[in-house]
């Protein structure tokens, strides 16, 4: 019983087929990341051959993890059209609640992983709670919570400073698995690609771009919108927990200000949206998350090898955000000509 | 002339009252402000020995927070018109710093670098509103690329040591100055306070802030020029982020590139206290202004109290939560259905931050 | 097992779903087929005071399509709601196949077969077609529970199929037009082996050609047993299809009507509750001597939508754009205001040409849009009648020493509330208070005080109950009658019979045809809106 309809499946010839396929390559921001960052570590090796150092190319790696760890998170909020500014003292509280132990009592190291789950897991729960039960917008929400958690970390460290950590932390911190490639960032890797996996294999992942995409359309589907995005907070925060691990292992310190001092919420976020996850929700990924955070270490190295003064380094991600914004506006302005004849899906 | 008569049912009269309600609402929610205003200041007054001062303390206090109550009317207009504006911190450091550097290290004439400042915060203000109307993108992506460029700018700019000790005149009257009890800085706020609640309440461009922020297509369906409105919101909200950075140079007679960023998150925080919508639209600026003498207050009796700076901001994001679990509670409790209002809101996150979708 | 649903109905459809064991959700294992019939008992629902539904009562069978009638307000969308488990009743129970059922959530509405087809299609615009069907419940893999995409994937090939879908199922919802996506939604409902469809006003973002198609699949889905509920406005397409039909009247059900017993009539006065005449033309061409060309369109274009549109009005007339939806008529209309910018072409409003336009420019020139939207783009919503009815003229508010004059602003809006009739208890309720009708009316002053000569008004009756439809046309009456020349855009054929001197008729983006006078038929129009006589 096919009735026929008017507008068919359009046919392409072979040709036109493979520019298309090329064009949607390149328009998948993934190969947009890989290729600029090939752009700008070809550029460098030419003028400061030093770049390609082993040595550098770990530091700058290992740099970007805990980014990308945030940026993780950060992207499993945003898919689900919120917002998470309170990663940075979640990070600060995990690192200090560890860092302390750690230093005075010599803290096992497995005992600690647990330790900054829970914690994390506790904090995003506030976070969630604020947004899905008490409906409160999440920009508002987290940047209360930033606050809050902020004064908590303060009140936790009690003006005292981690300056030492045992030799497990600081190897899971800073040693290579090989030459080049620091453990760390083999982590923050393992981990996206779990989220990522998690993002396209259960219906748990679907439904969090379900929510983000048409939050109406997901409550009439049978998903429990709010149980959703509670959900992608409580990650987040968890998330944001190991990453405070991973930064006290790698920096050996911690203190009051850990983590908002240095805007990592903000950090996560650009990374995040270089990534090409957009804010509106329910589109984008994780793997873009990891590349962003990646090719901001990059771009920002770079930077330091062209005599930049490190000063300038919020600039350089400024102007990366900006960037990032502006090119994939061109590729929707296109898009949406395109297919300004066939209706577009109400909104 | 054709009989256009034909009887028709007017709306049940329960739901009229219900929502002309909104407008008694918002009017009780700057009330409730106000005795909570009251009551904190009592408060503080009683218990902690020098907040009071023969009143006199109490004014001195108000300079502490003032620059936050600048940026927070900048904020509300931009919020008003259903944008944000994340840069406008750290565009108060560079204004403050660039009136600086120009007074010391050109050796301009102190109030001829204070406009040049103010200029440049406008035109700052001015890029931003033309790359968000001009690109349709989201003001909190672009504001956030510009917040990290104008931190870096101003860092730069200060060098090692950011200048200091500004000319008497200057520090009497942006700073430290008072007219009897009263210091300078609250003349200033006052008068731009009640520029700002009367250009949004009873001028055009008011209005068509106000329409906008409540329904974006629906302005420019109507002829509501929106790109100038937002631009025109970006440009005032730079300016007041200027005038902050003037404020906050005067008072400690320095420039300070670390501070900008920590006025922020206050500042938002004294908008929405004050009632505003963070969609845009709803919310009066006098609620903004009792806000900031609620939150100010509140932060400097914590902090007379011998309170650390950071368990203050943690009461100031304990006090956002209380109040909006409160608001949001009274609104819903006032009648609107629970999951109308849940599609209004998700429509509405989507709403006013997108693009107009013809153009 | 039982055998699948979509089996029974189907035998030959070779990629029909096989049925999993493990792992698939509860949602896939069809539910029983037999004698599945939704009856509702004593529902009651009152939002804020209001009561939208007072227990009504109303069955829904096997193999039937049942209409519910009713003017907007009457409580139709918020009984399909109810039904669907949107909405929790205050009061009333539901009965499917002679069980009592829980109280509903939209995903215990699923499992138990019941799937409303929203008014407008609410999918997820950047997932793949095939994903949009699945959404909530995507069939998992039997051991590791991951989600089975290949399958998925096959599955909605067949399912698209059986709708008529002519699409990739990796085609993301966003590249779907309207009356696509309206199948999407259908064919979810098929996945999901509903016994129980309810399409809430499927029709009326469809072209006639469309209205078929889909009329065509629901009564194939009811020749399979299923019970269908159907919402709809438009009378005549509602006396084709349905059995049984239901009115509703203030949350009441008043009347119920089976196939062949009914006239049109008798439906109207059911719904309105009294006696409404048949409406005739109550305008004529006349006076051409008073005439003056007000709008002067040459060689308008804006590709891909339409090209060289060219037209005339003149004051005194009424004129309508007929065209299916997608043909551009609303595209021509906002370029016309300077929404969209045109790629070339000339448009004059009185002694004016107006190069580059913007709506406020056009609006300073003399000419005005309704739009089409009127949610979307016309009313704000939780704003008073005030500030919503001199919107249009923000830049000419009155002012005294350089400040807003309220009163005088109230003044001005109250003159414009009454021309229109606009019934409200005071201008300071906030709009989205008013029935449909009189936001309308509201929408009409807010351009009354802009003082146009050129009203462009796109499905002025669109969300307008019938009682007030009538009202809307004696309003442009009015209007034409005080000299303003009106562009009425519909794809109600009918209401242009009844209003226009003379009619254009838009195809794919040209103007194909004029009509005027006694030739301005339903079905001659019907004719040109389809293309007939292109060459």
């Amino acid at each position: 019983m096919t009735v026929a309809l008017p507008l068919r499946r359009r046919e392409r010839g072979g040709a036109s087929m493979r520019r298309a396929v090329l064009g949607r390559w390149l328009r998948l921001r993934e190969v947009q990341l890989v290729l600029a960052m090939a752009a700008v570590v070809i550029a460098s090796a030419i003028l400061h051959p030093d770049f390609l150092a082993p040595g550098n190319i770990s530091f700058m790696l290992a740099d970007s993890a805990v980014t990308a760890i945030l940026a993780t998170g950060q992207t499993l909020v945003i898919l689900g059209k919120g917002i998470d500014l309170s990663v940075a003292p979640i990070l600060g509280i995990c690192a200090v609640e560890v860092g302390f132990p750690a230093q005075n009592h010599n803290l096992n190291l497995a005992l600690a992983l647990m330790l900054v789950m829970g914690i994390g897991i506790m904090l995003g729960i506030g976070n969630g709670l604020l947004v899905s039960w008490a409906r409160i917008p999440p920009i508002i929400t987290t940047l209360a919570t930033l606050s809050v958690y902020g004064g908590l970390q303060f009140i936790l460290a009690n003006g005292q400073e981690v300056v030492n950590i045992p030799n497990a932390y600081d190897t899971l911190g800073n040693a290579d698995l090989l030459s080049g490639v620091p453990w760390v960032l083999v982590i923050a890797v393992g981990i996206a690609v779990a989220v990522a996996l998690f993002l396209r294999q259960t219906n748990l992942g679907r439904s969090i771009y379900a929510v983000g995409n048409n939050a109406d359309a997901a409550h009439r589907s049978g998903i429990a919108v709010r149980r959703i995005i509670f959900t992608t907070y409580v990650l987040s925060g968890l998330l944001a927990g190991i990453a405070g691990l991973i930064y006290l292992c790698h920096t050996g310190s911690a203190d009051s200000t850990t983590g908002t001092d240095s805007n990592v919420e903000l950090t996560s976020i650009a990374a995040t949206l270089i990534g090409g996850t957009t804010l509106t929700g329910g589109r984008g990924g994780v793997i873009g998350s990891v590349l962003g955070a990646i090719f901001l270490s990059v771009a920002l190295t770079a930077m330091v090898f062209a005599r930049i003064p490190a000063i300038w380094e919020p600039a350089g991600v400024g102007a990366l955000i900006l960037l990032a914004m502006v090119t994939d506006r061109h590729s929707g302005t296109l898009a949406s000509r395109a297919r300004r004849r066939g209706g577009e899906v109400a909104r | 002339m054709i009989d256009l008569k034909l009887p028709r049912p007017a709306a049940p009269a329960a739901t009229v009252a219900r929502r002309a309600d909104t407008r008694r609402r918002d009017r009780n929610w700057v009330l409730a402000l106000v005795l909570l205003l009251v009551l904190e200041v009592l408060y503080f007054s009683v218990t902690v020995s020098g907040f009071f001062g023969n009143g006199s303390g109490l004014l001195a206090l108000s300079e502490q927070f003032l620059d936050v109550g600048a940026i927070a009317l900048g904020e509300a207009v931009v919020i008003l018109a259903g944008e944000i504006d994340l840069s406008a911190g750290t565009l108060s450091s560079l204004s403050g710093i660039v009136m600086a550097v120009l007074w010391q290290q050109q050796h301009v004439e102190i109030w001829v670098a204070v406009v040049i400042a103010l200029v440049l915060s406008g035109v700052i203000g001015a890029f931003n509103g033309l790359v968000i109307t001009f690109f349709k993108v989201d003001s909190l992506l672009v504001t956030l690329a510009t917040q990290f460029i104008l931190g870096a700018v101003a860092t730069a700019l200060s060098g090692s040591s950011p200048p200091y000790g500004f000319p008497g005149s200057f520090v009497s009257i942006a700073g430290t100055g008072t007219i009897g009890p009263i210091p300078n800085q609250l003349v200033v706020f006052a008068v731009l306070a009640i520029g700002v609640a009367v250009a949004v309440s009873r001028t055009r461009m008011g209005r068509s802030l106000a329409l906008i922020g409540y329904n974006r297509p629906a302005g420019r369906y109507s002829g509501i020029r929106i790109e100038r409105t937002v631009l025109g919101a970006f440009v005032f909200s730079a300016l007041m982020a200027g005038v902050s950075g003037i404020l906050v140079s005067g008072l400690y007679n320095a420039a300070r590139d670390d501070i900008g960023n920590s006025l922020l998150l206050p500042a938002i925080t004294v908008v929405v206290l004050g009632g505003v919508d963070i969609f845009g639209g709803r919310g009066r600026i006098s609620g903004v202004i009792v806000a900031t003498f609620v939150l100010g207050f509140l932060t400097q009796g914590l902090l007379v109290a011998g309170d650390s700076s950071l368990s203050a901001t943690m009461v100031t994001g304990i006090l956002l939560i209380v109040c909006l679990v409160l608001k949001i509670g009274l609104d819903r409790r006032a009648g609107l259905d629970v999951r109308a209002m849940l599609r209004q809101r998700i429509a509405r996150t989507s709403g006013p931050r997108r693009a107009g979708e013809a153009s | 097992m039982t055998m699948p649903f979509i089996h029974r109905v189907q035998p030959k459809t070779a990629a029909a779903p096989e049925p999993t064991a493990g792992g698939s959700g509860p949602l896939v294992d069809p539910p029983p087929a037999s004698g599945a019939r939704l009856v509702a008992h004593g529902l009651t629902k009152s939002f804020s005071g209001a009561t939208v539904l007072d227990a009504v009562s109303v069955s829904f069978e096997p193999g039937e399509i049942h209409t519910l009638l009713g003017e907007n307000g009457a409580g139709k969308s918020t009984l399909f709601k109810i039904l669907s488990g949107l909405y929790p009743a205050d009061a009333g129970w539901l009965e499917l196949v002679g069980d009592r059922l829980p109280e509903l959530t939209p995903r215990l509405a699923l499992e138990r077969g019941i799937y409303l087809v929203p008014q407008e299609p609410t999918l997820m615009a950047h997932l793949s077609a095939a994903e949009n069907l699945y959404t909530g419940v995507l069939p998992r893999r039997r051991i590791s529970a991951l989600v089975d995409w290949g399958r998925i994937r096959k599955d909605a090939a067949s399912s698209l199929e059986r709708v008529g879908l002519d699409i990739d199922p990796e085609t993301p919802a966003r590249d779907l037009s309207i009356a696509q996506q309206q199948l999407l939604e259908c064919a979810r409902a098929l996945v999901h082996h509903c016994r129980v469809i309810l399409f809430d006003e499927p029709t009326s973002p469809l072209t006639a050609h469309e209205t078929e198609i889909l009329f065509g699949l629901m009564r194939a889905l009811q020749a399979e047993g299923l019970c269908l509920g159907f919402i709809s406005h438009r009378l005549d397409e509602v006396i084709e299809i349905s059995d049984r039909i239901s009115v509703l009247r203030d949350g009441r059900h008043v009347a119920s009507f089976d196939r062949g017993t009914v006239a049109r009539d008798d439906l109207v006065t059911a719904m309105v509750g009294r006696e409404i005449g048949v409406r005739t033309r109550t305008r004529r061409t006349s006076d051409l001597a008073s005439r003056q060309e007000v709008l002067r369109v040459e060689g308008l274009s804006l590709a891909p939508v339409f090209t060289d549109i060219s037209f005339h009005l003149l004051s005194h007339e009424v004129v309508g754009m007929a065209g299916l939806v997608g043909s551009g008529r609303t595209e021509i209309a906002e370029t016309l205001f300077g929404l969209r910018s045109a790629d070339r072409g000339s448009v004059r409003i009185g002694e004016r040409t107006l190069g580059h336009r913007s709506p406020r420019t056009c609006i300073d020139a003399g000419l005005i849009y309704l739009p089409e939207d009127r949610g979307r783009h016309g009313i704000f919503a939780e704003v008073d009648l005030t500030r919503n009815v001199t919107a249009g003229i923000v830049p000419r508010l009155p002012r005294r020493w350089g400040l807003l004059n309220k009163s005088e602003e109230e003044r001005g809006a109250s003159t414009a509330v009454a021309r229109t009739s606009v019934k409200t208890a005071s201008l300071g309720a906030a709009i989205n208070t008013l029935s449909g009708g009189n936001q309308q009316r509201a929408m009409f002053s807010r351009w009354l005080m802009a003082e146009p000569q050129v009203a462009i008004l796109d499905e002025p009756t669109r969300g307008v109950d019938i009682g007030a439809k009538d009202d809307i046309y004696d309003i442009i009456s009015d209007l034409a009658a005080s000299g303003m020349a009106c562009l009425i855009i519909s794809s109600d054929l009918e209401e242009l019979a009844l209003t226009c001197d003379r009619v254009l008729v838009v195809y794919e983006g040209r103007i194909v045809g004029e009509v005027g006078g006694a030739e301005i038929t339903t079905a001659r129009l019907g004719e040109l809106v389809v293309g007939a006589g292109v060459r």
